[in-house]
């Protein structure tokens, strides 16, 4: 019951919180230097032109106006359409006129939904990695800390935060595709596409878990419980499995939750390197294009999965250790 | 061989690893019989933990085995060899005196005791384990086990942790049991409730204990053999009575001198000295605290606290005024209602005539003057390298108003008054003694030339040598300025010896009032002789302690009982006391009690 409370309290939270950024995106966008019906009708469109299309697409009206439009539509799923992106999914060329108001321009619902799984796609794989990588290494670091695991968890941590991932990307790119042809390197048609991209964010992760791990797993092996558990008969397998790692993995869990706006960073400049298409790269395409209601669906998408990804942790937090405040 | 033999020490040595360093345990050699029970005395650090552990095959690191042996059923425990059957947890089994750390916070406490019982005996399978584990927990009387079983350490209560630790000790029927300080954090009540609980265990399941103590008189219970631990070896071992009777050697006599004493105490508790129509100094009225708690996961459902439920009490000048009470029964809350750190919900304060809720903010500030609380450690709340002179100063330039030159010879003579020399003036305290420490805090508060001094716990941790010293600084400054002290303290001894006046404090509630001499030899209320009973001291008691054995854990102060709050554990509770509440009343001149018991008594002497 305790749960199911939780999880309302949340939701409705969670809905608060998009609203609110929802609205300072919209706001913000319309606030920015630069007319979008300039770029949607081109730069050659005689004054009257652009007028009548910004009338027609309600561009004139009071800002909150036009939020309250966005937002009924929001309700109904949809998120407006792409000032640049036709239907076919060809980027419309600058000059050539496509007119906007029209329905041949492509939903941002769609491009949404067609790119949200394979972001999600690449970081749940690229944490998965990070994972593997961090926990040897960190459990090793934090059940030694005196000893040479302890400087190797070190050494993994400050050589992946030194890796920048442009150049990481590339030697990669270069000898795992180019040379060795194990895996394909750009764009994505297929599951094989993701491992390289997500091998890159990984080792941009790993290094946080790595830390918090060797030093709350550190921090739980002092616990006199643990200590205790010796005498009380219980096996060492059982002592850092079942309970010090239990214990350690409470930050852990805290970590991923924040460490989630870094992530969400490093997706947009990967998919960029890696041509990949997801989420990341539609809003770097977007935003040079000026391309308003993607931007602002995009905003609202990544607002919404966050506050979703840190009600999971909250909740995951809670059923490892119940001390925890929910 | 001597078939019941469980346990054979021999030569038994313990040490840092480091060479050249002393051992911490020097040749320590004893043996067990099955059904045994052996008594340790050993003051604090006197190497209890360190032979538990060195018994258990338990060394933290830092130490290891410089020599001897340690025979399980003729099994050398100490070799590790293939064939050795001996498993700790299952054969020897101890109970530490950090209940509330002793298990994993994350997971329920039945649960892991399940857990190590099926570890330690696979054969018992996981259904027969938690049954098991279900089944002591009644026997130790914890209330409806069945549930408890699923419940988080977090939700015990000192006592009743410790009490699941011995549940998780035994469950596996081990044949040694280690004992180790078992009752220290505890309560005086839950402690006495504990040792006879264990006693009774160790008989029912014929387990061979040791019993390692701080507190000599506890050993008293167990009446048997008995050992004194100093500086790693065993100096004396003799019945306990003997020990008490007649001590052979220096360590033995000086424990038994450190034992605290109530009723053969020396010096009589120190007399008031009377005016003629005198007012109160202070005069609590009505006062209660409750704070809101948010119920977990709701959105607006909050419970409430009663800590202090309606004290009414006067302070008179030059008293030393002493509140008792166990830890939770809200003598914190009210010392800092008495403080004014905190105000009540309900209720006065009146301090020399003013109701100090009805003054400005800046009246306040020149009042606060009068009545200050000692803190217990005022050094984390200050910046860590503060000057001892610095920090009596810091009282009086909160104050304000006094000007810098005056200020050195102000606190060089607060200083001298308490007995610091001046040439700390510069020093830096952490390398003071407790004493030392306790004096600057006097000194702080001294300097603003108060008339109240509030003193939480002030007394309680330090050597008896530097309390009696302290008490005698107490009673020279009560002298020549006039004090008037509340102690505020669970130490019942400690108030034997200072306060003229005291109050015992249960669940929110004064249940007692009396002068020192009355209170002790003569209580009148259930749960002040309970509280005295339980008190751990080697003397005849006044009155028949085994009559006032409590059970059970007080109630917690979310879902107060009606009727009289002690009812669930008083001996005495008949049909009135759950549905009425005791009113706190003068059954004989100064001396106050709220129970019925003492009504129907009043009602008798009167229809006589
Ligand atoms: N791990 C350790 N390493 C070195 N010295 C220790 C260690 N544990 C305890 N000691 C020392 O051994 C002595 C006995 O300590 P301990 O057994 O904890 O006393 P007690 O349990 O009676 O309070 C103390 O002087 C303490 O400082
Ligand atoms: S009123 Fe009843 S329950 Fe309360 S202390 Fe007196 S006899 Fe015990
Ligand atoms: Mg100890």
């Amino acid at each position: 019951m305790l749960i199911l409370e939780f999880l309302v309290k949340r939701i409705l939270q969670g809905f608060l919180i998009i609203g609110i950024t929802s609205f300072i995106i919209f706001t913000l966008l319309r606030v920015v230097p630069g007319d979008p019906v300039r770029l949607i009708v081109g730069g050659m469109a005689p004054p009257d032109v652009v007028e009548k299309v910004a009338t027609k697409m309600g561009l004139r009206d009071p800002i909150v106006v036009q939020y309250g439009r966005y937002m009924v539509g929001l309700l109904q799923g949809d998120l407006g359409q792409s000032y640049l992106r036709p239907r076919s999914g060809m980027v419309a060329a600058g000059g050539q006129y496509v007119d906007p108001t029209k329905s041949d321009m492509a939903p941002v619902t769609d491009l949404i939904l067609e790119r949200l799984p394979v972001t999600l796609q690449l970081g749940g794989v690229a944490l998965v990695f990070a994972l593997l990588i961090s926990f040897p290494v960190g459990i090793a670091g934090g059940l030694r800390q005196n000893g040479w695991p302890n400087t190797l968890a070190f050494a993994v941590q400050s050589l992946f935060v030194s890796i920048p991932n442009f150049w990481l990307a590339i030697v990669l790119i270069l000898f795992l595709s180019v040379k060795l042809n194990w895996l394909p390197a750009l764009g994505y048609q297929g599951f094989s596409y993701v491992i390289l991209p997500a091998l890159v964010l990984s080792v941009e992760i790993a290094p946080f878990i790595i830390r918090t791990l060797t030093t709350s797993f550190g921090e739980v092996m002092q616990a006199p419980f643990i200590d205790e558990a010796r005498v009380r008969g219980l096996s060492r397998r059982r002592i850092v499995y079942a309970h010090a790692l239990r214990n350690a993995a409470v930050p852990l869990v805290n970590l991923l939750g924040i460490q989630l706006s870094t992530l969400i960073g490093g997706v947009l400049v990967i998919e960029y390197i890696f041509d990949y298409p997801g989420l990341g790269n539609l809003t770097v395409v977007s935003v040079v294009g000026r391309d308003f209601p993607v931007i602002q669906g995009i905003a609202i998408t990544t607002s919404a999965v966050f506050v979703f990804i840190n009600i999971i942790v909250d909740l995951v937090a809670y059923l490892i250790d119940p001390r925890v405040e929910l | 061989m001597d078939l019941s033999l469980i346990l054979d020490v021999d030569n038994l040595t313990v040490g840092p690893r480091a060479h050249g360093t002393p051992p911490i345990l020097d040749g320590i050699s004893f043996r067990l019989h099955t059904s045994e029970i052996f008594g340790i005395y050993a003051e604090s650090g006197g190497g209890k933990t360190v032979l538990s552990r060195a018994l258990a095959d338990w060394l933290p690191d830092s130490l290891t085995y410089r020599a001897g042996r340690v025979l399980f059923a003729g099994h050398d425990t100490l070799k590790k060899t293939s064939t050795s059957t001996f498993k700790v947890g299952r054969d020897i089994a101890y109970i530490g005196s950090k209940p509330q750390s002793s298990l994993d916070p994350t997971m329920p406490v039945g649960v892991q005791i399940a857990e190590k019982l099926h570890s330690v005996r696979p054969e018992w399978n996981p259904k027969e384990c938690r049954e098991r584990v279900i089944q002591l927990l009644g026997e130790v009387r914890i209330p409806s086990p069945a549930e408890r079983y699923y419940e988080y350490p977090s939700k015990f209560s000192g006592g009743m942790m410790q009490r699941a630790m011995i549940v998780d000790a035994i469950c596996a029927e081990p044949a040694v049991l280690i004992a180790d300080n078992i009752t220290q954090p505890l309560d005086v009540t839950i402690a006495a409730q504990i040792v006879a609980l264990l006693h009774d265990l160790c008989l029912r399941h014929k387990m061979a204990t040791i019993y390692l103590t701080s507190s000599l008189p506890i050993l008293g219970q167990f009446g048997k053999r008995t050992a004194v631990l100093h500086h790693g070896r065993f100096v004396e071992q003799q019945p306990f009575e003997q020990l008490i009777a007649a001590p052979q050697t220096e360590a033995a006599r000086s424990a038994i001198d450190s034992v605290p004493r109530i009723w053969s105490a020396g010096e009589g508790p120190p007399v008031r000295r009377h005016a003629e129509g005198e007012a109160p100094l202070m005069r609590v009225a009505g006062v209660h605290r409750t704070y809101r708690q948010r119920k977990r996961g709701t959105f607006n459902t909050y419970r409430n606290i009663q800590a202090v439920r309606g004290v009414t009490l006067d302070i008179m000048p030059r008293e030393n005024f002493g509140i008792v009470g166990e830890s939770g029964c809200g003598k914190s809350t009210l010392t800092r209602m008495l403080a004014w750190l905190e105000t009540p919900d309900t209720g006065t304060l009146v301090l020399g005539g003013t109701d100090l809720a009805k003054l400005s903010p800046r009246e306040l500030i020149r009042k606060r003057n009068e009545f200050q609380l000692l803190l217990q450690d005022p050094y984390t709340a200050l910046p860590p390298r503060t000057t001892v002179g610095r920090m009596i100063e810091e009282s009086l330039r909160i104050r304000g108003g006094i000007p810098r030159k005056e200020m050195r010879t102000k606190v060089t003579a607060a200083m001298a008054e308490v007995g610091l020399p001046a040439k700390l003036y510069d020093a830096l305290p952490n390398a003071l003694s407790t004493g030392e420490r306790q004096r600057i805090s006097i000194a702080r508060a001294l300097i603003l030339d108060p008339k109240l001094l509030i003193l939480d716990e002030t007394l309680s941790a330090i050597d008896q040598r530097e309390q009696s010293k302290l008490i005698d600084l107490f009673s020279r400054l009560q002298a020549k300025n006039d004090l008037t002290y509340v102690f505020i303290s669970h130490d019942l001894a400690m108030v034997r010896k200072v306060c003229t006046r005291i109050a015992v404090m249960y669940l929110g509630e004064m249940v007692e009032i009396a002068d020192n001499r009355d209170l002790f030899f003569d209580p009148q209320h259930p749960y002040t002789k309970a509280l005295l009973s339980a008190a751990p001291t080697l003397e005849e008691k006044p009155f028949n302690a085994a009559d006032f054995l409590l059970e059970g854990e007080p109630p917690s102060p979310i879902d107060i009982p009606p009727g009289c709050s002690f009812a669930s554990r008083c001996p005495k509770a008949f049909g009135r006391c759950r549905v009425e509440t005791p009113r706190l009343r003068e059954h004989q001149p100064g001396r106050f009690a709220a129970c019925h018991l003492l009504d129907s008594a009043e009602a008798e002497t009167a229809a006589a």
